[in-house]
């Protein structure tokens, strides 16, 4: 997969009067990667998106979209961006088809072909002609990611591109984006509150926190670092005290689950085959052993507590 | 650049709202020359019609307190009726084109219906939160802003052009099509009686109506592209067009007033020679309004390309 920048922020940085609202961004969004941005309300990340698709001018630093500043060269850079800011606030007035055709008459060389083809594929053919104010909320969503592939863009910037979509939509959306992005190398940049969607979808989390940027890494790595697992552990009711002082042996707690013969412990992953061969050498029945894995949830939330 | 125009042409035309006003402009237009023609009464003999409408001005001109502007009307239709009788020429009857001259008063809701949609056009972007799709394409600000105003202003010279195509039908049902070559008594501008093409009268009535239409569409348009409120901005242009036509009559007391706008904004007191201050003409009407227009279009311009859209 060919890894080229698609989107450089360099000290990208917002000031509202004294207020600073995004604090000197430096990364790279590469092609080819589903990049997550995520943070808690009001850490400036509809503010960055803003400023990446020339809503708002950037106070200091720069953004570049393939090469070209979105500050001096607007209509270049902005030709490889697709996208839905905030909502997907389309006219309402206007029939479904209308609203692609006007988003298709503001950019060069996109057929009438090309329009059906982008309604297919996000599955609005039935209602394509009946006015937006009757869509749902599912469906205006679906409307604003064919808007934004009319021109097939190199980087697709989606702000909670899962609002409104029922389960299978937001499936069938993480598949088409990881596809876009996998097999077509776009750059798909995604801010979202859903956590759990956010593991599933990206390959790159980012967080930002107060207008700064505290992480950026790999998803798995990101979840995985540093990380204490909660180990479960079903023992014979009648041995759980004689478990708890062998747990204790190892320097750890173990703390009673919610059955009589459950119990956990705040480990390593990797000091599990240790912990099984103590119980056992000491005659202990183990009847299951089950690591939670850690969710971007979990480490998000430790993270936003621990810059508190 | 056709592009843009033909999306914010079909943002106009795909509102409810415009075929409102299209049918209340073509439903106003009709109705006021049905009721022109109903109320008519036959002049059996027109001398003596006019000997009773010189007696009738001139008890006018020494009872009642008139106005200047209602003086200087008065002063000049009993010129016209005393011309008319001194050299036998009859008054036009029965001409469609000298009707819709009479009915010229009907473009001031052509500019107000112009004033509701231009109001709209910026603003509701705003409001229906469409602005951030609008805008990032690959199209500058100056560019879409630019289209918006070309748009509107287009609607606005349909709507007018509308007013004369619905007037003349009506008419021309009523009394026949017209002779082009028709003349009339008309003021010229150094205030003699002189004989006019009627038609050619009523074209530059329309046609000249055109600029003070676009200066309240551009007023409107640049105080809903500010304020980002159509309501406002209708209110405050319509409180100025209102306020507007009595400022005319102030204009004759108060010399500085020419060079506002509403002093300027009604062609119609030069077609009948009726000047709010001697200096003022048809000229230097056209150019005041022309220099509101590019103040207030500039304006809209920079406010739009600067401000951060949130």
């Amino acid at each position: 997969m060919n890894q080229q920048p698609i989107v450089q922020f360099q000290h990208t940085t917002k000031k509202i009067g004294r207020k600073i609202i995004v604090d000197d961004l430096n990364f790279d969004v590469l092609a080819g990667e589903v990049f997550g941005f995520l943070g808690p309300n009001g850490a400036g990340k509809t503010t960055t998106i803003r400023m990446m698709v020339g809503l708002i001018k950037i106070s200091r630093g720069d953004i570049l979209i393939k090469g070209h500043s979105i500050a001096r060269e607007f209509e270049k850079a902005i030709r490889y961006v697709g996208g839905i800011v905030e909502n997907p606030d389309l006219y309402k007035y206007l029939t479904g088809y209308q609203n692609l055709k006007h988003y298709a008459r503001m950019v060069s060389g996109i057929s009438k072909k090309r329009i059906n083809e982008i309604v297919e594929h996000v599955g609005l053919k039935e209602s394509i002609h009946d006015k937006v104010s009757s869509y749902s909320l599912g469906m205006r969503q679906r409307l604003g990611i064919a808007q934004a592939l009319l021109h097939h863009p190199p980087l697709l910037i989606l702000d909670e591109p899962t609002n409104g979509l029922d389960p299978a939509g937001i499936r069938e959306l993480r598949n088409n984006l990881k596809e876009l992005a996998h097999q077509e190398g776009v750059a798909v940049f995604v801010s979202s509150h859903l956590l759990s969607e956010m593991q599933l979808m990206c390959d790159k989390i980012a967080v930002l926190q107060k207008g700064k940027l505290v992480s950026i890494e790999n998803v798995h790595e990101f979840i995985a670092k540093d990380s204490i697992s909660r180990v479960y552990l079903e023992v014979e009711a009648s041995q759980t005290e004689l478990t708890k002082m062998l747990v204790a042996d190892l320097n750890k707690t173990a703390v009673a689950g919610n059955g009589p013969s459950e119990l956990w412990i705040q480990m390593n992953k990797e000091e599990v085959p240790e912990l099984n061969k103590l119980l056992l050498d000491n005659g202990i029945r183990v009847l299951s052993i089950h690591v939670q894995e850690r969710t971007l949830e979990d480490k998000f939330l430790e993270m936003m507590e621990e810059e508190q | 650049m056709i592009g843009l125009i033909s999306n914010e042409m079909m943002k106009i035309v795909n509102r409810k709202l415009t075929w409102i006003i299209l049918f209340l402009l073509i439903a106003i237009t009709a109705g006021s020359f049905v009721m022109n023609k109903l109320n008519e009464e036959p002049v059996s003999d027109w001398r003596a019609e006019q000997m009773e409408l010189m007696e009738r001005y001139q008890g006018q001109l020494e009872i009642d307190e008139l106005s200047p502007q209602m003086y200087a009307d008065t002063e000049n239709k009993l010129q016209i009726a005393n011309y008319r009788l001194q050299n036998d020429i009859a008054p036009v009857s029965g001409n469609p084109w000298s009707i819709l001259l009479r009915f010229s008063g009907l473009i001031e809701m052509v500019i107000i219906f112009a004033i509701v949609i231009a109001a709209d056009v910026v603003s509701r972007e705003y409001t229906s939160g469409t602005i951030k799709l609008l805008l990032i394409r690959p199209h500058s600000r100056s560019k879409i802003l630019f289209s918006k105003y070309i748009s509107v202003s287009l609607f606005a010279l349909g709507m007018l052009a509308l007013l004369v195509i619905t007037g003349y039908c009506v008419n021309a049902i009523f009394y026949g099509f017209g002779n082009l070559s028709t003349t009339d008594l008309f003021l010229n501008s150094e205030g003699k009686v002189t004989e006019m093409n009627v038609f050619l009268q009523t074209v530059k009535m329309y046609g000249l109506s055109f600029l003070p239409i676009l200066s309240y569409v551009t007023l409107s348009f640049t105080i809903s592209t500010i304020l980002r409120n159509s309501a406002l901005a209708v209110g405050i242009s319509l409180f100025i067009m209102i306020v507007g036509n009595s400022i005319i009559e102030a204009t004759s007391y108060l010399p500085g007033l020419k060079y506002l706008p509403f002093a300027n904004s009604d062609i119609s007191l030069y077609i009948f020679h009726l000047p709010a201050r001697p200096e003022m003409t048809l000229g230097f009407s056209l150019s005041v309004l022309v220099m509101y227009i590019l103040v207030l279009a500039g304006l809209s311009w920079q406010v739009f390309k600067k401000r951060d859209t949130a």
